[in-house]
């Protein structure tokens, strides 16, 4: 596709905004949206807030070992999946991201089975919770190594150029990740590659307890990219209409050959960073109220009233069906089961070597007793 | 039937591989216009062009890291690493990623690569173009593990690596890429990665080695044969997973084993077979199996031949075995 217009310019000192903090439109341009497509996003963002909701009730509940929460990033969630092209495009998420694969259609089943680590989860119970992957959806399963991800999301996006697929690799992380050695290599052979991919930096000013000015000395993020030859976009990520477009943008630069992209959206993180963390420890409660001030569903909220698209009636009937929907995935993903012990072995290798098959059996005769 | 240098032999497989399979491509520092800095690469850009021979950024992490990326996307990369010595910037890819994505994702994703790299003493490198890290491979879950001795093997090898499904490390012992010369057939072979290969039968000791040293091996085997005695000598080729079978009816038969790894010896390759034979054939032994590996010190340049396992030690620890 050969992209119609450039709209946004690279390396802005303020971040780009399109929907102001009490919901007005404000860019040069018209979104050209049609209704149900505002309202999808609206939704997308609310199912994200509530799985966000419904995960703390799991790891209090002690039914889960470990989430870490999304609240504060679901605009810029829902503006990454809905640049993408489903199923078509490449995404290599980060552990905060259960908003965006959800936004992605990757199954609330699957989400839950991962959560839950048992037999619904299709990576066989095998990684922490908040590590979601999907084969079916071109989801690369999130590894724990931070940035560890970006030199494969550029081996992938190299792939694609190469086979002409047409496709593009997203890849996303936080703040502290661009501190990596990994981030540099990753993003270096991408620019030099030209290759079709988009890196996006969800930055929420934390890594776990450590403040963005002990991360970098950049003036923000985006900027970095001057160095490696692309473009930078520094990008309002409470906005969820700012995120699409400028990650469509992005994402249809690198399909028609124009190279990679960094695009940063600055974000809230509500929660602590895992529910191993008590961020009390290191923020101020003030600061957090007044970021919670900054809802970016509430902004969105305002902005499709104002175009006669939301009203509380619709707003709850939504939220309704939502958790019905969430309530019924996580029940039958409760139903699965146990992952097979015996499954330790498996995927180690495409075959299971002898070594496995002796350790194996070894489970095998102790389960058995 | 042509004769090839290990070298040579490297280079015939990726060329080969890269014809038959147009998804097999290489890439990594100096791999391109300058052919590899041991020309393993030599002439292959000129052929298949820039795109499937890619000269990269100096970075292992990137070319390693990239490798598993366009692996889990369909193609067949084979990375070059210059030095085994500098694979470490590379490790958390090919150990947090390439090793675990087919685990972690629960099968639904894998990475079909090779990494190739350059290893072990001999050429007065210094402690950063000598070293055997083969260990902390072989110990990381996911991976295979490959060591060449022979053209003929480099050939099979790697073209058997290439078309695997799994992450495969692939170590050239680069004191030998030039040492010798043999037969290797023109066409289209395969070797089984994990099974050892017999150089010797024999039925009063076994030595078992891999990739450099088994030039030590063989020359020790000789002057022992000289000697009037009768050694079986291994060449382990694969060391993850490893020829249990070969090695266990090996020892079985001659009651002895004398382990040869130019790698430090504690926690290393030489340790594991030594101690799963006196686990599984205890009772069998004639001898407690020994080792004569590197030592536990970074690799030094002025004592580079002392270093790695002599025939002096070699014979003096068979002696110990066969005295015992």
């Amino acid at each position: 596709m050969i992209q119609e217009k450039v709209r946004f310019q690279p390396f802005s000192s303020e971040p780009i905004r399109l929907i102001d903090e009490q919901g007005r439109w404000i860019a040069p341009f018209e979104h050209g949206l049609p209704p149900d497509r505002l309202q999808r996003f609206y939704r997308d963002m609310l199912a994200a807030r509530l799985l966000d909701e419904k995960l703390v009730i799991l790891i209090r509940t002690g039914k889960t070992s470990f989430i870490a929460p999304h609240a504060g990033h679901e605009a810029a969630q829902v503006g990454i999946a809905h640049a993408l092209r489903k199923g078509h495009d490449w995404l290599f998420p980060y552990y905060r991201d259960m908003g965006l694969v959800l936004a992605l259609g990757v199954p609330l089943v699957e989400i839950f089975g991962q959560t839950l680590g048992n037999a619904a989860d299709p990576a066989k119970g095998r990684q922490m919770p908040s590590h979601p992957g999907s084969k079916a959806l071109n989801v690369f399963t999130v590894c724990s190594a931070i940035a560890s991800h970006i030199p494969p999301a550029t081996g992938a996006a190299l792939s694609m150029k190469l086979r002409r697929t047409g496709q593009v690799a997203v890849c996303t992380f936080g703040d502290g990740a661009t501190s990596e050695g990994d981030w540099h290599a990753g993003i270096n052979f991408a620019a030099v590659g030209r290759a079709p991919a988009v890196f996006v930096c969800e930055n929420n000013r934390y890594a776990i307890s450590v403040n963005i000015s002990k991360q970098t000395a950049s003036e923000n993020i985006a900027i970095k990219a001057q160095a490696y030859g692309m473009p930078g976009y520094y990008v309002d990520g409470l906005d969820v209409l700012a995120s699409y477009f400028v990650m469509q943008e992005a994402i249809e630069r690198a399909r028609a050959g124009q190279g990679p992209s960094l695009v940063e959206l600055v974000v809230h993180r509500f929660g602590a960073h895992s529910s191993a963390d008590d961020d009390s420890r290191y923020r101020s409660r003030e600061e957090l109220a007044a970021e919670r001030q900054q809802d970016p569903l509430l902004r969105y909220q305002r902005f499709l009233e104002q175009q006669g698209l939301w009203d509380a009636q619709w707003a709850n009937e939504l939220r309704l069906e939502i958790s019905k929907a969430l309530e019924a995935a996580l029940q039958e993903a409760l139903q699965a089961g146990e992952p097979d012990p015996l499954e330790m072995f498996d995927d180690v290798y495409a075959a299971r070597p002898w070594h496995l098959e002796e350790q194996r059996r070894l489970v095998a005769e102790e389960l058995q007793s | 039937m042509p004769t090839m240098t290990l070298i040579q032999a490297i280079n015939a497989a990726l060329d080969e591989e890269m014809n038959r399979d147009e998804r097999v491509m290489l890439l990594g520092e100096d791999v391109g216009k300058r052919g590899g800095v041991f020309l393993a690469t030599e002439g292959l850009q000129q052929k298949y062009g820039p795109d499937r021979v890619m000269d990269t950024p100096l970075s292992e992490a990137a070319i390693i890291g990239a490798a598993v990326g366009l692996a889990a996307h369909g193609m067949r990369p084979v990375a070059e690493i210059q030095f085994a010595d500098y694979v470490f910037p590379g490790i958390d890819q090919l150990f947090s990623q390439a090793a675990k994505l087919r685990y972690r994702s629960g099968g639904q994703f894998s990475a079909p690569m090779v990494v190739r790299m350059p290893t072990g003493g001999g050429v007065k490198g210094g402690h950063h173009h000598s070293q055997s890290p083969e260990a902390h491979f072989a110990h990381t879950a996911g991976l295979k593990v490959i060591v060449v001795s022979t053209p003929y093997d480099a050939k099979g090898l790697l073209k058997a690596a290439i078309r695997n499904d799994d992450p495969v490390v692939f170590m050239e012992p680069k004191r030998l890429y030039r040492a010798v010369k043999e037969e290797v057939p023109a066409d289209d072979f395969l070797l089984p990665i994990g099974k050892a290969a017999v150089r010797r039968e024999g039925r009063d000791i076994t030595l078992v080695s891999y990739g450099g040293p088994m030039v030590e091996t063989l020359k020790a085997a000789e002057e022992m044969a000289a000697a009037g005695l009768d050694p079986e000598v291994i060449d382990l080729r694969t060391v993850m997973p490893w020829d249990k079978e070969t090695v266990l009816a090996s020892v079985a038969k001659t009651g002895r084993l004398l382990m040869i790894s130019e790698a430090p010896r504690t926690a290393s390759i030489a340790s594991e077979v030594t101690a799963t034979v006196s686990e599984e054939l205890f009772d069998q032994l004639l001898a407690p199996p020994l080792r004569v590996t590197g030592f536990d010190t970074p690799y030094p340049l002025a004592q580079d031949k002392l270093y790695m396992p002599t025939v002096t030690r070699i014979l003096a620890a068979a002696k110990r075995l066969l005295d015992y």
